[in-house]
Protein backbone atom coordinates (compact mmCIF):
# COMPACT_ATOMS: atom_id res chain seq x y z
CA UNK A 1 0.00 0.00 0.00
CA UNK A 2 2.80 2.48 0.73
CA UNK A 3 4.57 2.18 -2.98
CA UNK A 4 0.69 2.81 -4.59
CA UNK A 5 0.41 5.60 -2.47
CA UNK A 6 4.22 6.96 -2.75
CA UNK A 7 3.47 6.55 -6.89
CA UNK A 8 -0.10 8.07 -6.36
CA UNK A 9 0.83 11.17 -4.55
CA UNK A 10 4.28 11.96 -6.91
CA UNK A 11 1.73 11.39 -9.76
CA UNK A 12 -0.67 13.90 -8.26
CA UNK A 13 1.79 16.48 -7.64
CA UNK A 14 3.35 16.10 -11.46
CA UNK A 15 0.20 16.16 -12.94
CA UNK A 16 -1.10 19.61 -11.18
CA UNK A 17 2.37 21.12 -12.22
CA UNK A 18 1.39 20.79 -16.03
CA UNK A 19 0.26 24.13 -17.32
CA UNK A 20 -2.30 22.14 -19.69
CA UNK A 21 -4.29 21.02 -16.69
CA UNK A 22 -4.35 24.56 -15.66
CA UNK A 23 -5.36 26.01 -19.01
CA UNK A 24 -8.29 23.15 -19.13
CA UNK A 25 -9.68 24.26 -15.90
CA UNK A 26 -9.31 27.84 -16.41
CA UNK A 27 -11.24 27.80 -19.21
CA UNK A 28 -13.76 25.01 -17.93
CA UNK A 29 -14.20 27.86 -14.83
CA UNK A 30 -14.55 30.81 -17.25
CA UNK A 31 -16.86 28.22 -19.53
CA UNK A 32 -18.89 27.84 -16.21
CA UNK A 33 -19.18 31.75 -15.40
CA UNK A 34 -19.57 32.36 -19.06
CA UNK A 35 -23.53 31.44 -17.77
CA UNK A 36 -24.24 34.60 -15.52
CA UNK A 37 -24.08 36.34 -19.12
CA UNK A 38 -25.34 34.04 -21.22
CA UNK A 39 -28.03 33.57 -18.57
CA UNK A 40 -29.39 36.77 -18.82
CA UNK A 41 -29.35 36.86 -22.71
CA UNK A 42 -30.92 34.05 -23.92
CA UNK A 43 -30.83 31.29 -20.85
CA UNK A 44 -33.24 32.86 -18.91
CA UNK A 45 -34.46 29.75 -17.01
CA UNK A 46 -32.27 27.76 -14.23
CA UNK A 47 -33.00 24.28 -16.14
CA UNK A 48 -31.23 25.38 -18.69
CA UNK A 49 -28.45 27.24 -16.47
CA UNK A 50 -27.82 23.91 -14.67
CA UNK A 51 -27.72 21.87 -17.86
CA UNK A 52 -25.09 24.31 -19.52
CA UNK A 53 -22.76 24.02 -15.92
CA UNK A 54 -22.97 20.32 -15.61
CA UNK A 55 -22.25 19.31 -19.12
CA UNK A 56 -19.73 21.82 -19.21
CA UNK A 57 -18.22 20.13 -15.84
CA UNK A 58 -18.70 16.84 -18.01
CA UNK A 59 -16.94 17.99 -21.03
CA UNK A 60 -13.82 19.23 -19.29
CA UNK A 61 -13.39 16.59 -17.19
CA UNK A 62 -13.65 13.97 -19.79
CA UNK A 63 -10.76 15.86 -22.02
CA UNK A 64 -9.04 15.86 -18.36
CA UNK A 65 -9.93 12.10 -17.91
CA UNK A 66 -8.53 11.40 -21.59
CA UNK A 67 -5.56 13.77 -21.21
CA UNK A 68 -4.38 12.34 -18.44
CA UNK A 69 -5.10 8.34 -18.89
CA UNK A 70 -3.57 8.08 -22.40
CA UNK A 71 -0.68 10.00 -21.70
CA UNK A 72 0.79 9.82 -18.44
CA UNK A 73 1.17 6.04 -17.60
CA UNK A 74 2.20 5.63 -21.21
CA UNK A 75 4.80 8.33 -21.48
CA UNK A 76 6.46 6.59 -17.70
CA UNK A 77 7.27 3.49 -20.03
CA UNK A 78 7.93 5.35 -23.58
CA UNK A 79 10.72 7.63 -21.47
CA UNK A 80 11.59 4.88 -19.61
CA UNK A 81 10.95 6.66 -15.71
CA UNK A 82 9.81 3.66 -14.97
CA UNK A 83 13.11 2.35 -15.28
CA UNK A 84 13.86 3.54 -11.88
CA UNK A 85 10.83 2.56 -10.06
CA UNK A 86 10.49 -1.46 -10.87
CA UNK A 87 14.09 -1.81 -10.13
CA UNK A 88 13.12 -0.74 -6.48
CA UNK A 89 11.62 -2.87 -4.31
CA UNK A 90 7.91 -2.22 -6.09
CA UNK A 91 5.91 -4.58 -8.28
CA UNK A 92 4.60 -3.51 -11.44
CA UNK A 93 0.95 -3.87 -9.93
CA UNK A 94 1.76 -1.22 -7.89
CA UNK A 95 3.20 1.11 -10.11
CA UNK A 96 0.00 0.88 -12.21
CA UNK A 97 -2.70 1.44 -9.35
CA UNK A 98 -0.36 4.24 -8.11
CA UNK A 99 -0.69 5.65 -11.32
CA UNK A 100 -4.51 5.27 -11.82
CA UNK A 101 -4.91 6.46 -7.86
CA UNK A 102 -2.93 9.87 -8.59
CA UNK A 103 -4.66 10.31 -11.81
CA UNK A 104 -8.28 9.85 -9.62
CA UNK A 105 -6.63 12.21 -7.40
CA UNK A 106 -6.27 14.82 -10.11
CA UNK A 107 -9.19 14.25 -11.32
CA UNK A 108 -11.27 14.58 -8.00
CA UNK A 109 -9.69 18.04 -7.89
CA UNK A 110 -10.60 19.12 -11.12
CA UNK A 111 -13.98 18.27 -10.22
CA UNK A 112 -14.13 19.65 -6.97
CA UNK A 113 -12.87 22.92 -8.14
CA UNK A 114 -15.40 23.02 -10.64
CA UNK A 115 -17.96 21.64 -8.70
CA UNK A 116 -17.33 24.34 -6.31
CA UNK A 117 -17.20 27.23 -9.18
CA UNK A 118 -21.10 25.53 -10.55
CA UNK A 119 -22.02 25.71 -6.87
CA UNK A 120 -21.30 29.29 -6.60
CA UNK A 121 -22.82 29.98 -9.54
CA UNK A 122 -26.40 28.02 -8.90
CA UNK A 123 -26.27 29.90 -5.42
CA UNK A 124 -25.89 33.00 -6.84
CA UNK A 125 -28.61 32.20 -9.60
CA UNK A 126 -31.05 30.76 -7.16
CA UNK A 127 -30.26 31.24 -3.94
CA UNK A 128 -29.86 28.09 -2.66
CA UNK A 129 -27.63 24.96 -2.54
CA UNK A 130 -27.76 22.17 -4.99
CA UNK A 131 -27.62 19.32 -3.89
CA UNK A 132 -28.80 17.21 -6.55
CA UNK A 133 -26.72 19.03 -9.05
CA UNK A 134 -23.61 17.72 -6.69
CA UNK A 135 -24.99 14.83 -6.70
CA UNK A 136 -24.67 14.58 -10.56
CA UNK A 137 -21.35 15.32 -10.44
CA UNK A 138 -20.37 12.52 -8.25
CA UNK A 139 -21.65 10.08 -10.73
CA UNK A 140 -20.17 12.07 -13.37
CA UNK A 141 -16.65 11.95 -10.96
CA UNK A 142 -17.44 7.84 -11.19
CA UNK A 143 -17.56 7.60 -14.78
CA UNK A 144 -14.33 9.48 -15.84
CA UNK A 145 -12.81 7.14 -13.30
CA UNK A 146 -13.62 4.31 -15.33
CA UNK A 147 -12.75 6.09 -18.12
CA UNK A 148 -9.23 6.78 -16.52
CA UNK A 149 -9.34 2.71 -16.36
CA UNK A 150 -10.14 2.25 -19.53
CA UNK A 151 -7.43 4.58 -20.72
CA UNK A 152 -5.01 3.04 -18.69
CA UNK A 153 -6.09 -0.48 -19.49
CA UNK A 154 -5.56 0.54 -23.45
CA UNK A 155 -2.62 2.38 -22.53
CA UNK A 156 -0.44 -0.60 -21.68
CA UNK A 157 -1.03 -2.57 -25.16
CA UNK A 158 -1.06 0.47 -27.38
CA UNK A 159 0.60 3.69 -28.39
CA UNK A 160 -0.85 6.98 -26.72
CA UNK A 161 -2.38 8.26 -29.73
CA UNK A 162 -4.07 4.66 -30.17
CA UNK A 163 -5.13 5.06 -26.50
CA UNK A 164 -6.85 8.17 -27.80
CA UNK A 165 -9.02 6.35 -30.65
CA UNK A 166 -9.69 3.39 -28.62
CA UNK A 167 -10.86 5.33 -25.33
CA UNK A 168 -12.70 7.93 -27.88
CA UNK A 169 -14.63 5.04 -29.50
CA UNK A 170 -15.61 3.60 -26.27
CA UNK A 171 -16.67 6.75 -24.57
CA UNK A 172 -19.09 6.83 -27.56
CA UNK A 173 -20.00 3.37 -27.64
CA UNK A 174 -20.74 3.16 -23.86
CA UNK A 175 -23.38 6.03 -24.15
CA UNK A 176 -24.94 4.08 -27.01
CA UNK A 177 -25.04 0.50 -25.64
CA UNK A 178 -28.01 0.52 -23.68
CA UNK A 179 -30.15 2.39 -26.51
CA UNK A 180 -28.52 0.13 -28.75
CA UNK A 181 -29.80 -2.82 -27.18
CA UNK A 182 -33.46 -1.41 -26.26
CA UNK A 183 -33.58 -0.60 -29.72
CA UNK A 184 -32.89 -4.33 -30.72
CA UNK A 185 -35.25 -5.61 -28.35
CA UNK A 186 -38.14 -2.71 -30.10
CA UNK A 187 -37.45 -4.16 -33.22
CA UNK A 188 -37.03 -7.70 -32.50
CA UNK A 189 -34.03 -8.11 -33.99
CA UNK A 190 -32.79 -12.45 -33.38
CA UNK A 191 -29.57 -14.69 -33.83
CA UNK A 192 -26.82 -13.06 -34.50
CA UNK A 193 -27.52 -9.54 -34.91
CA UNK A 194 -28.93 -9.90 -31.64
CA UNK A 195 -25.77 -12.26 -29.82
CA UNK A 196 -23.41 -9.27 -31.08
CA UNK A 197 -25.54 -6.07 -29.62
CA UNK A 198 -25.69 -8.16 -26.42
CA UNK A 199 -21.54 -8.95 -26.54
CA UNK A 200 -21.25 -4.89 -27.54
CA UNK A 201 -23.96 -4.28 -24.13
CA UNK A 202 -21.67 -6.53 -21.70
CA UNK A 203 -18.22 -6.08 -22.93
CA UNK A 204 -18.73 -2.10 -23.30
CA UNK A 205 -19.19 -0.55 -19.64
CA UNK A 206 -22.80 1.22 -19.23
CA UNK A 207 -21.93 4.90 -19.15
CA UNK A 208 -25.91 5.84 -19.01
CA UNK A 209 -25.72 4.53 -15.59
CA UNK A 210 -23.94 7.65 -14.35
CA UNK A 211 -25.79 10.12 -16.29
CA UNK A 212 -28.32 11.68 -13.62
CA UNK A 213 -27.99 15.72 -15.09
CA UNK A 214 -31.22 15.51 -16.60
CA UNK A 215 -32.94 14.72 -12.81
CA UNK A 216 -30.88 16.71 -11.31
CA UNK A 217 -31.45 20.03 -13.61
CA UNK A 218 -35.43 19.13 -12.95
CA UNK A 219 -35.11 19.10 -9.40
CA UNK A 220 -35.76 15.08 -9.65
CA UNK A 221 -33.98 13.28 -6.57
CA UNK A 222 -31.19 10.57 -8.02
CA UNK A 223 -32.62 7.21 -6.00
CA UNK A 224 -30.49 5.67 -3.76
CA UNK A 225 -29.99 2.55 -5.09
CA UNK A 226 -29.65 4.03 -8.64
CA UNK A 227 -26.28 5.99 -6.74
CA UNK A 228 -25.16 2.25 -5.18
CA UNK A 229 -26.08 0.41 -7.70
CA UNK A 230 -23.80 3.02 -10.27
CA UNK A 231 -21.13 2.96 -7.41
CA UNK A 232 -21.14 -0.88 -7.25
CA UNK A 233 -21.15 -1.21 -11.23
CA UNK A 234 -18.15 1.29 -11.14
CA UNK A 235 -16.25 -0.49 -9.01
CA UNK A 236 -16.38 -4.24 -9.89
CA UNK A 237 -15.56 -2.37 -13.87
CA UNK A 238 -12.34 -0.34 -12.55
CA UNK A 239 -11.66 -3.54 -10.58
CA UNK A 240 -11.97 -5.49 -13.82
CA UNK A 241 -9.83 -3.47 -16.15
CA UNK A 242 -7.19 -2.80 -13.55
CA UNK A 243 -6.57 -6.83 -13.12
CA UNK A 244 -6.30 -6.80 -16.95
CA UNK A 245 -4.10 -4.24 -17.11
CA UNK A 246 -1.97 -5.66 -14.45
CA UNK A 247 -2.03 -8.82 -16.34
CA UNK A 248 -1.06 -7.27 -19.61
CA UNK A 249 1.57 -5.16 -17.93
CA UNK A 250 3.53 -7.83 -15.86
CA UNK A 251 4.03 -9.73 -19.41
CA UNK A 252 5.23 -6.69 -20.98
CA UNK A 253 9.03 -6.37 -21.53
CA UNK A 254 9.81 -2.69 -21.11
CA UNK B 1 27.89 -12.67 -4.28
CA UNK B 2 25.78 -12.09 -7.46
CA UNK B 3 25.17 -15.45 -9.68
CA UNK B 4 23.89 -16.15 -12.91
CA UNK B 5 22.91 -19.63 -13.73
CA UNK B 6 22.26 -20.61 -17.32
CA UNK B 7 21.00 -17.27 -17.97
CA UNK B 8 19.12 -17.13 -21.54
CA UNK B 9 17.17 -14.48 -23.18
CA UNK B 10 15.95 -15.10 -26.57
CA UNK B 11 13.76 -12.01 -28.67
CA UNK B 12 12.68 -14.03 -31.81
CA UNK B 13 14.55 -16.84 -31.88
CA UNK B 14 17.59 -15.33 -31.50
CA UNK B 15 19.64 -15.72 -28.14
CA UNK B 16 20.86 -12.01 -27.20
CA UNK B 17 21.59 -13.44 -24.15
CA UNK B 18 23.25 -17.45 -23.93
CA UNK B 19 23.55 -19.76 -21.07
CA UNK B 20 25.54 -17.10 -19.33
CA UNK B 21 26.71 -18.19 -16.30
CA UNK B 22 28.84 -16.41 -14.15
CA UNK B 23 30.02 -15.92 -9.96
CA UNK B 24 30.82 -12.44 -8.71
CA UNK B 25 32.48 -11.87 -5.65
CA UNK B 26 34.55 -8.66 -6.12
CA UNK B 27 34.33 -4.98 -5.46
CA UNK B 28 33.95 -3.73 -8.75
CA UNK B 29 33.21 -6.00 -12.02
CA UNK B 30 32.99 -4.64 -15.16
CA UNK B 31 31.11 -6.07 -18.31
CA UNK B 32 32.96 -5.38 -21.51
CA UNK B 33 31.32 -5.84 -24.86
CA UNK B 34 30.47 -3.86 -27.77
CA UNK B 35 27.03 -2.60 -28.43
CA UNK B 36 24.57 -5.14 -29.00
CA UNK B 37 26.49 -7.71 -27.24
CA UNK B 38 23.84 -8.23 -24.91
CA UNK B 39 25.44 -6.27 -21.44
CA UNK B 40 22.27 -4.10 -20.76
CA UNK B 41 19.85 -7.05 -21.19
CA UNK B 42 21.52 -8.75 -18.58
CA UNK B 43 21.56 -5.62 -16.37
CA UNK B 44 17.95 -5.31 -17.32
CA UNK B 45 17.36 -9.17 -16.22
CA UNK B 46 19.30 -8.65 -12.74
CA UNK B 47 17.21 -5.55 -11.53
CA UNK B 48 13.43 -7.18 -12.87
CA UNK B 49 13.06 -5.23 -16.02
CA UNK B 50 13.25 -8.14 -17.84
CA UNK B 51 12.31 -11.64 -17.83
CA UNK B 52 15.01 -14.63 -18.41
CA UNK B 53 13.82 -17.05 -20.85
CA UNK B 54 15.60 -19.92 -18.42
CA UNK B 55 18.02 -19.27 -15.99
CA UNK B 56 18.52 -17.70 -12.36
CA UNK B 57 20.35 -14.71 -11.33
CA UNK B 58 20.75 -14.93 -7.73
CA UNK B 59 22.15 -11.83 -5.11
CA UNK B 60 23.81 -13.66 -1.74
CA UNK B 61 21.32 -16.62 -2.85
CA UNK B 62 18.38 -14.85 -2.66
CA UNK B 63 16.53 -14.46 -6.64
CA UNK B 64 17.18 -10.82 -7.63
CA UNK B 65 13.82 -9.77 -8.36
CA UNK B 66 13.07 -10.43 -4.87
CA UNK B 67 11.95 -7.33 -2.99
CA UNK B 68 14.89 -8.56 -0.37
CA UNK B 69 17.45 -8.42 -2.99
CA UNK B 70 15.92 -5.12 -4.64
CA UNK B 71 16.44 -3.56 -1.09
CA UNK B 72 20.22 -4.59 -1.08
CA UNK B 73 20.87 -2.94 -4.40
CA UNK B 74 20.60 0.27 -6.42
CA UNK B 75 20.16 0.91 -10.18
CA UNK B 76 21.36 3.13 -12.98
CA UNK B 77 20.09 2.40 -16.63
CA UNK B 78 21.54 3.82 -19.56
CA UNK B 79 20.68 7.22 -20.49
CA UNK B 80 18.43 7.36 -17.46
CA UNK B 81 15.03 9.26 -18.21
CA UNK B 82 13.56 12.06 -15.32
CA UNK B 83 10.33 13.27 -14.34
CA UNK B 84 11.40 16.46 -16.08
CA UNK B 85 9.01 18.54 -13.68
CA UNK B 86 10.61 16.89 -10.72
CA UNK B 87 13.83 18.72 -8.77
CA UNK B 88 16.77 16.59 -8.13
CA UNK B 89 16.25 16.65 -4.44
CA UNK B 90 12.23 15.79 -4.98
CA UNK B 91 13.78 13.18 -7.73
CA UNK B 92 15.68 11.66 -4.73
CA UNK B 93 13.51 11.76 -1.99
CA UNK B 94 10.97 9.80 -4.45
CA UNK B 95 13.54 7.14 -4.83
CA UNK B 96 13.72 6.73 -1.05
CA UNK B 97 10.22 6.26 -0.17
CA UNK B 98 10.48 3.67 -3.20
CA UNK B 99 13.26 1.95 -1.62
CA UNK B 100 11.09 2.24 1.76
CA UNK B 101 15.27 3.10 3.41
CA UNK B 102 13.37 6.57 4.39
CA UNK B 103 12.04 5.91 7.85
CA UNK B 104 16.15 4.72 9.05
CA UNK B 105 16.23 8.72 9.02
CA UNK B 106 14.74 11.62 10.42
CA UNK B 107 12.97 13.87 8.29
CA UNK B 108 15.88 16.65 8.52
CA UNK B 109 18.51 13.54 8.31
CA UNK B 110 16.95 12.43 5.10
CA UNK B 111 17.81 15.91 3.73
CA UNK B 112 21.05 15.79 4.59
CA UNK B 113 21.60 12.30 3.07
CA UNK B 114 20.01 13.50 0.32
CA UNK B 115 22.21 16.63 -0.16
CA UNK B 116 25.55 14.67 0.84
CA UNK B 117 25.24 11.98 -2.14
CA UNK B 118 24.40 14.97 -4.35
CA UNK B 119 27.51 16.95 -3.59
CA UNK B 120 29.25 13.77 -3.68
CA UNK B 121 28.03 13.67 -7.43
CA UNK B 122 28.83 16.98 -7.87
CA UNK B 123 25.23 18.00 -8.57
CA UNK B 124 24.51 19.87 -5.26
CA UNK B 125 24.05 23.40 -6.13
CA UNK B 126 21.33 22.23 -8.62
CA UNK B 127 19.08 20.11 -6.17
CA UNK B 128 16.59 22.64 -6.23
CA UNK B 129 16.54 23.33 -9.80
CA UNK B 130 13.70 21.22 -12.20
CA UNK B 131 15.12 18.35 -13.67
CA UNK B 132 14.81 19.80 -17.51
CA UNK B 133 16.82 22.23 -17.25
CA UNK B 134 19.63 19.51 -16.27
CA UNK B 135 22.82 18.97 -19.07
CA UNK B 136 23.04 15.24 -20.01
CA UNK B 137 26.11 15.14 -17.87
CA UNK B 138 23.94 16.36 -15.00
CA UNK B 139 21.38 13.94 -15.85
CA UNK B 140 23.51 11.46 -15.98
CA UNK B 141 25.02 11.92 -12.34
CA UNK B 142 21.21 11.98 -10.49
CA UNK B 143 21.27 8.93 -12.31
CA UNK B 144 24.44 7.58 -10.49
CA UNK B 145 22.83 9.47 -6.85
CA UNK B 146 19.53 8.27 -6.91
CA UNK B 147 21.08 4.60 -6.94
CA UNK B 148 22.96 5.52 -3.44
CA UNK B 149 20.19 6.45 -1.95
CA UNK B 150 19.06 3.33 0.08
CA UNK B 151 22.82 2.65 0.74
CA UNK B 152 23.09 -0.28 -1.53
CA UNK B 153 25.61 -2.98 -0.99
CA UNK B 154 25.20 -3.55 -5.16
CA UNK B 155 25.58 -1.33 -7.14
CA UNK B 156 24.32 -1.97 -11.28
CA UNK B 157 25.44 1.34 -13.26
CA UNK B 158 24.80 1.02 -17.09
CA UNK B 159 27.40 3.06 -18.97
CA UNK B 160 27.67 5.42 -16.34
CA UNK B 161 30.25 7.40 -17.64
CA UNK B 162 28.39 8.22 -20.57
CA UNK B 163 27.62 12.00 -21.80
CA UNK B 164 30.30 13.23 -18.60
CA UNK B 165 32.67 14.91 -19.48
CA UNK B 166 36.75 14.12 -18.53
CA UNK B 167 36.77 15.88 -14.90
CA UNK B 168 33.09 14.33 -14.55
CA UNK B 169 34.65 10.76 -15.88
CA UNK B 170 37.13 11.27 -13.48
CA UNK B 171 35.33 11.78 -10.50
CA UNK B 172 32.24 9.88 -10.87
CA UNK B 173 35.22 7.28 -11.20
CA UNK B 174 36.29 8.21 -7.85
CA UNK B 175 32.91 7.79 -6.28
CA UNK B 176 33.23 3.89 -7.33
CA UNK B 177 36.55 3.74 -5.80
CA UNK B 178 35.54 5.00 -2.66
CA UNK B 179 31.61 2.83 -2.62
CA UNK B 180 34.61 0.52 -3.05
CA UNK B 181 36.31 1.37 -0.09
CA UNK B 182 33.16 1.78 1.91
CA UNK B 183 32.63 -2.51 1.00
CA UNK B 184 30.11 -1.97 -1.75
CA UNK B 185 29.97 -4.02 -5.03
CA UNK B 186 29.91 -2.09 -8.17
CA UNK B 187 28.56 -3.90 -11.78
CA UNK B 188 29.29 -1.91 -14.22
CA UNK B 189 28.59 -1.91 -17.59
CA UNK B 190 30.60 -0.19 -20.22
CA UNK B 191 32.02 -0.34 -24.17
CA UNK B 192 35.16 1.96 -22.78
CA UNK B 193 38.11 -0.12 -22.24
CA UNK B 194 40.18 2.58 -20.36
CA UNK B 195 37.83 2.72 -17.74
CA UNK B 196 37.55 -0.66 -16.76
CA UNK B 197 41.40 -1.04 -16.60
CA UNK B 198 41.39 2.29 -14.53
CA UNK B 199 38.50 1.12 -12.01
CA UNK B 200 37.69 -2.88 -12.29
CA UNK B 201 39.36 -5.44 -10.16
CA UNK B 202 37.77 -8.35 -12.57
CA UNK B 203 35.91 -7.95 -16.16
CA UNK B 204 33.39 -9.97 -17.75
CA UNK B 205 33.92 -10.39 -22.05
CA UNK B 206 30.61 -10.65 -23.75
CA UNK B 207 29.83 -10.93 -26.78
CA UNK B 208 26.66 -11.90 -28.84
CA UNK B 209 25.57 -12.73 -25.77
CA UNK B 210 28.14 -15.46 -25.10
CA UNK B 211 30.88 -14.90 -21.71
CA UNK B 212 33.84 -15.49 -23.11
CA UNK B 213 36.02 -14.19 -20.57
CA UNK B 214 35.58 -13.97 -17.02
CA UNK B 215 38.13 -13.33 -14.25
CA UNK B 216 41.15 -10.33 -13.33
CA UNK B 217 41.83 -7.65 -15.79
CA UNK B 218 45.44 -7.76 -15.16
CA UNK B 219 45.45 -12.05 -15.98
CA UNK B 220 43.21 -11.44 -18.96
CA UNK B 221 45.69 -8.36 -20.30
CA UNK B 222 48.94 -10.24 -19.54
CA UNK B 223 51.03 -7.79 -20.17
CA UNK B 224 49.23 -6.43 -22.98
CA UNK B 225 46.71 -3.46 -23.54
CA UNK B 226 43.18 -4.53 -22.76
CA UNK B 227 41.89 -3.56 -26.24
CA UNK B 228 44.51 -5.64 -28.39
CA UNK B 229 43.33 -8.53 -25.94
CA UNK B 230 39.67 -7.55 -26.39
CA UNK B 231 40.13 -7.97 -30.38
CA UNK B 232 42.18 -10.88 -30.07
CA UNK B 233 39.32 -12.70 -27.98
CA UNK B 234 36.66 -11.56 -29.98
CA UNK B 235 38.12 -12.47 -32.83
CA UNK B 236 39.47 -15.93 -31.74
CA UNK B 237 35.21 -16.66 -30.47
CA UNK B 238 34.36 -15.53 -34.27
CA UNK B 239 36.53 -17.96 -35.85
CA UNK B 240 35.91 -20.67 -33.48
CA UNK B 241 32.12 -20.02 -34.37
CA UNK B 242 33.38 -19.69 -38.37
CA UNK B 243 34.45 -23.20 -38.10
CA UNK B 244 31.59 -24.47 -35.76
CA UNK B 245 29.62 -23.70 -38.89
CA UNK B 246 31.55 -25.22 -41.43
CA UNK B 247 31.38 -28.07 -39.83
Amino acid sequence: MRNIWTIARNTFKLEVRDKILYGIIIFAILYIFFEIFLGDLVLKELPMVKSFGLTGIYFFNAIIALFLGTTSFFKDIDRKVVYFIISKPVSRAQFLLGKFFGLCLVLLMTTAVLAVAYIALIAYEQGGFDVLGLAAIFMQYLEMALFLAFAIFVSTFSSSLLSIVYTSAVFFLGHIVSALIADAQAVKITGVKFILVEIFYYVFPNLEKFDVRNLAIHDVATPALSVVLALAYAVAYITFLLSASVWIFNKKEI
Amino acid sequence: MVEFSHLTKTYKKRNVVDGFSLVVDVPIFGFLGQNGAGKTTIMKMIVGLLAPTSGTITIDGVASTNEASKKKMGYMPETPYFYERMTGLEFMRFCDELDGSEHARSKKGRIAHYESILKKVGIFNARNAEIKTYSKGMRQRLGFAQALVNDPEYLFLDEPLDGLDPIGRREMKEVMLDLKKEGRKVFLNTHILYDVEETCDAVGIIHEGHLLYAGPVKAFTAGKHLEERFMETVAAHEKTLAVNARQ
